[in-house]
């Protein structure tokens, strides 16, 4: 009953309600604008909310949080410009369907299928913290480095096309990955002894000129061409699809919670894997992905905001936080006088209760935000292109500096636009080089921490790999998918060959 | 813009009248935070600035700036005018940035305007571990050479120290390092059981020690401390580290050196008076930090003895990049 009452906190008390819709509208806006993280928006609340009592300064956080998940892919959708890491993979077919005058419903969808994804979150966090939280630590430094090569896996899927341009692509964001000094030894990589190379190159930067920039150029030469209009007509999707695609995102979920709930991985692998999956298990999507398949919209949108409850796992039953977010939103538990970790649950259930109750509150208003408004996000997409260009610079320009306040990161941003917008051009994909670049540290720490943690003995490396449940699952996970698409697969199993649907660009 | 102009205006004006410290400040203060949102710095720095603001009568907007291990940081602010509104707000490592190879520049470059806390270190070990104090682990470690796993944070992290710190006085320690990105990282991974001994400070590992999820062996301190009275001092077990201990981690505000007096002054007397508000001082008792709140004179020479003993320390440890006799680094009680 008092579990009850917890969970009921936030409905209870108009103000919370309030502060927990607020969040999540500005949430939506922010996720929305590239380089605008959720990140930097919930470690300015910490001081603007220092005053406060905890539970309105939480119901903010965890408002913004949740609709900033969402939010990335609003931009995504309608410019191909993500406005998160965890929106990435939204791009991919969303793009395609703004492009066939179908923003309106993909949006729809996505909004949809991000309540449910979330919703799983929160019924995860509710029902099986402790155990999941468990299950996470369990994670050894080799399962990580598994994990990082499976994702490393997914160039095959990210990349329409050519698979060896794929491949050169993911290397490439990989050496990105790795500029600057090694956070482990504090050696200089790749830094040409340059003081700007110090710090490494930020992974948001290159994400908002890839994406960003390189799409502005790319639209130059359509300058003169008329927007394309977009029907509105068809914004909440029917019950029959949503239950049509219930299996696909009950999996996809559950890979977002995992991979949230994971110290080290966050929404962005989440949704990248829930992709990948996505075109793995469908037999016949749609349309043939990257051209706007459905369901490479509600695996990504399912998983990422699926991984915000995952997220609050670890963090909520240990004090350990499963992304930045999380970490800060510890910070702010402790300012406010709580002592976040493994005792919290038992000294102070109902702020546990209090924070699922926010959560789920905060689901409902992604529903409200996302639905509504709809018409006026598609404008975005029929302004002319003369006025749309300009506003796409700018608001790269912004979001490159927003980072980390640093002019050397626009200049970075302005560098891969260019570069990115040539590699298109060319047919290379540029998610691929995201992928690199997100997963280069994961990689690179996890091997190296494996491998030292063993003495530097391979031998003794592979029979940790053999001799523990987890590991072993994933190696053969990671062996199999790579022998499932080279030809000697498809010699013994005749199968047709996988999805490689080109797409239009 | 139109904010940039105004603040450029009043920035010339402040210049051509040698700034009125009377009327400091004037505006708002830029506070830049050397570690990323939600870490030990970051959380400490943001609960202590708003009472430092009351009293100033003025705003400081917090920033974080990483990368570097916290030297872009130091380099934009000693790059900035020294007028009081930029504040670097940082931990210690600077003061090994030198000897580590990792920049020119550190505290010396600026004034400190209050060291804020000290934290004490502590060794904890996964709750599996077949050893249940410090000397059962020496001795374990002495059996098993080369064997048991100590989770470490890069070369001048406090994990680092405190290892250099044994080596020095057990004269050796064989065993396996394991680099992470910071000690909540490190933590994670003792508890999972990817690493046997983690020496963290305390206020990082007193919830999970609390909880029972990993074992306190050692309080790196001459006494034990209240918040885990239980917990021996690790000068119980060799006497030899009384000439390293007290040592720990700490927290400051600086600005660039040069930064007229008054303003400093008018600076520090905020942060002390705020360093020691009822509500601050319960949240660092909690986490095991002592409050400092000292400046002047006093935090000069703070610095002084902290960087001679800590360098020296790594220096004979041989962790070190140059000899802190390179930057006229005087070994302690030379």
């Amino acid at each position: 009953m008092d579990t009850l009452m917890a969970i009921l906190t936030v409905f209870t008390q108009p103000q919370l309600l309030l502060l927990v819709g607020l969040g999540t509208f500005l949430g939506v806006y922010i996720g929305a604008i590239p380089g605008l993280s959720v990140t930097m928006a919930v470690s300015i609340l910490i001081s603007f909310t220092f005053s406060w009592d905890v539970y309105p300064a939480i119901s903010l956080m965890v408002g913004i949080y949740m609709g900033g998940v969402y939010g990335g892919s609003r931009t995504a959708i309608l410019l191909n410009i993500p406005g998160a890491p965890s929106a990435i993979a939204t791009a991919m077919d969303g793009y395609p369907m703004a492009q066939r005058g179908e923003a309106g419903e993909a949006i729809g969808v996505t909004t949809v299928m991000s309540f449910f994804g979330g919703l799983v979150g929160v019924a995860v966090l509710a029902l099986a913290a402790p155990f999941v939280a468990e299950f996470a630590l369990t994670f050894q430094p080799r399962d990580y480095m598994l994990l990082a090569v499976l994702g490393i896996l997914l160039v095959g899927s990210l990349s329409s096309g050519s698979l060896v341009k794929g491949i050169f692509a993911g290397a490439f964001g990989i050496a990105i990955g790795a500029v600057g000094r090694d956070p482990l030894t504090f050696a200089e990589r790749f830094t040409f002894d340059l003081q700007i190379m110090e710090g490494g190159i930020s992974f948001i930067a290159v994400m908002i000129g890839m994406f960003g920039i390189s799409e502005a150029l790319l639209q130059l030469h359509h300058v003169g061409t008329d927007a394309i209009r977009q029907q509105i007509d068809r914004i909440v999707p029917s019950w029959g699809t949503v239950r049509k695609y219930l299996p696909l995102s009950l999996q996809t979920s559950s890979i977002g919670v995992i991979i949230g709930a994971l110290p080290g991985t966050g929404g962005d692998i989440a949704a990248l894997m829930a992709y990948d999956h996505a075109k793995r298990v469908t037999k016949k999507p749609t349309r043939p992905f990257g051209t706007g398949a459905m369901e490479g919209l509600v695996a990504p949108e399912t998983a990422n905001n699926a991984a915000v409850g995952g997220a609050f796992v670890p963090m909520m039953t240990l004090g350990i936080p499963g992304d930045a977010v999380t970490a800060i939103i510890i910070g702010a538990l402790f300012i406010h006088g709580l002592n976040p970790g493994p005792m919290l649950m038992v000294d102070q259930p109902d702020m546990f209760w209090f924070i699922v109750g926010a959560l789920l509150t905060a689901n409902m208003f992604i529903l409200i935000c996302g639905l509504t408004g709809i018409k006026l996000f598609t404008k975005i997409v029929e302004m002319p292109r003369s006025v749309l260009i300009p506003l796409i610079m700018l608001l790269s320009v912004v979001g490159a500096y927003a980072v980390n306040n640093s002019v050397t990161d626009v200049y970075w941003m302005l560098g891969f636009g260019v570069f990115g917008y040539f590699m298109r051009h060319y047919g290379y994909p540029l998610g691929p080089v995201i992928l690199g670049v997100i997963l280069s540290r994961l990689l690179d720490d996890n091997w190296r921490r494996a491998i030292i943690s063993e003495r530097e003995d391979l031998g003794r490396f592979f029979e940790g790999i053999f001799t523990s449940p987890l590991s072993l699952v994933l190696f053969v996970a990671v062996v199999l998918i790579f022998v499932s698409q080279t030809p000697l697969w498809r010699m013994i199993f005749r199968r047709k060959g996988g999805q490689t649907g080109e797409s239009g660009k | 813009m139109k904010r940039f102009i105004l603040g450029a205006a009043s920035a010339l004006v402040l210049g051509a009248s040698g700034a009125l410290a009377q009327d400091y400040p004037t505006k708002e203060i830029q506070g830049i935070i050397q570690w990323g949102a939600g870490g030990s710095t970051d959380t400490v720095m943001r609960s202590v600035t708003p009472h430092a603001e009351e009293i100033l009568g003025g705003t400081v907007v917090l920033q974080n700036m990483t990368g570097a291990v916290g030297a872009i940081a130091l380099n934009h602010v000693a790059d900035s005018a020294a007028d009081g509104y930029t504040l670097l707000m940082g931990a210690e490592n600077p003061l090994l940035y030198k000897v580590m190879g990792l920049g020119e520049r550190d505290y010396s470059a600026f004034t400190p305007v209050s060291i804020l806390a000290r934290g004490t270190p502590i060794l904890v070990a996964n709750t599996e571990a077949p050893f249940d104090d410090y000397a059962g682990m020496m001795d374990y470690i002495a059996e098993n050479p080369g064997e048991v796993r100590f989770g470490a944070t890069g070369p001048g992290g406090l994990p680092s120290v405190i290892t250099g710190m044994i080596e020095s006085v057990e004269g050796g320690l064989d065993v396996i390092s394991v680099p992470y990105d910071g000690d909540g990282p490190a933590l994670t991974a003792l508890q999972g059981g990817a690493i046997d001994v983690m020496p963290a400070v305390l206020g990082a590992s007193i919830e999970g020690i609390r909880a029972g999820n990993m074992k306190p062996l050692a309080v790196f301190d001459t006494q034990a401390n209240d918040k885990l009275p239980d917990v021996p001092a690790v000068t119980s077990f060799n006497e030899d580290y009384n000439t390293y201990l007290p040592w720990g981690p700490f927290f400051g505000v600086f600005v660039p050196e040069g930064t007229p007096e008054d303003v400093v002054e008018k600076l520090s007397n905020a942060y002390n008076e705020a360093a020691q508000n009822p509500e601050f001082t319960e949240l660092m008792d909690s986490r095991g930090y002592s409050i400092m709140a000292i400046s002047g004179d006093e935090a000069e020479q703070f610095l002084t003895d902290w960087q001679q003993g800590t360098t020296w320390l790594l220096q004979d440890a041989g962790l070190t990049k140059n000899s802190p006799e390179d930057f006229g680094i005087a070994r302690p009680g030379e």
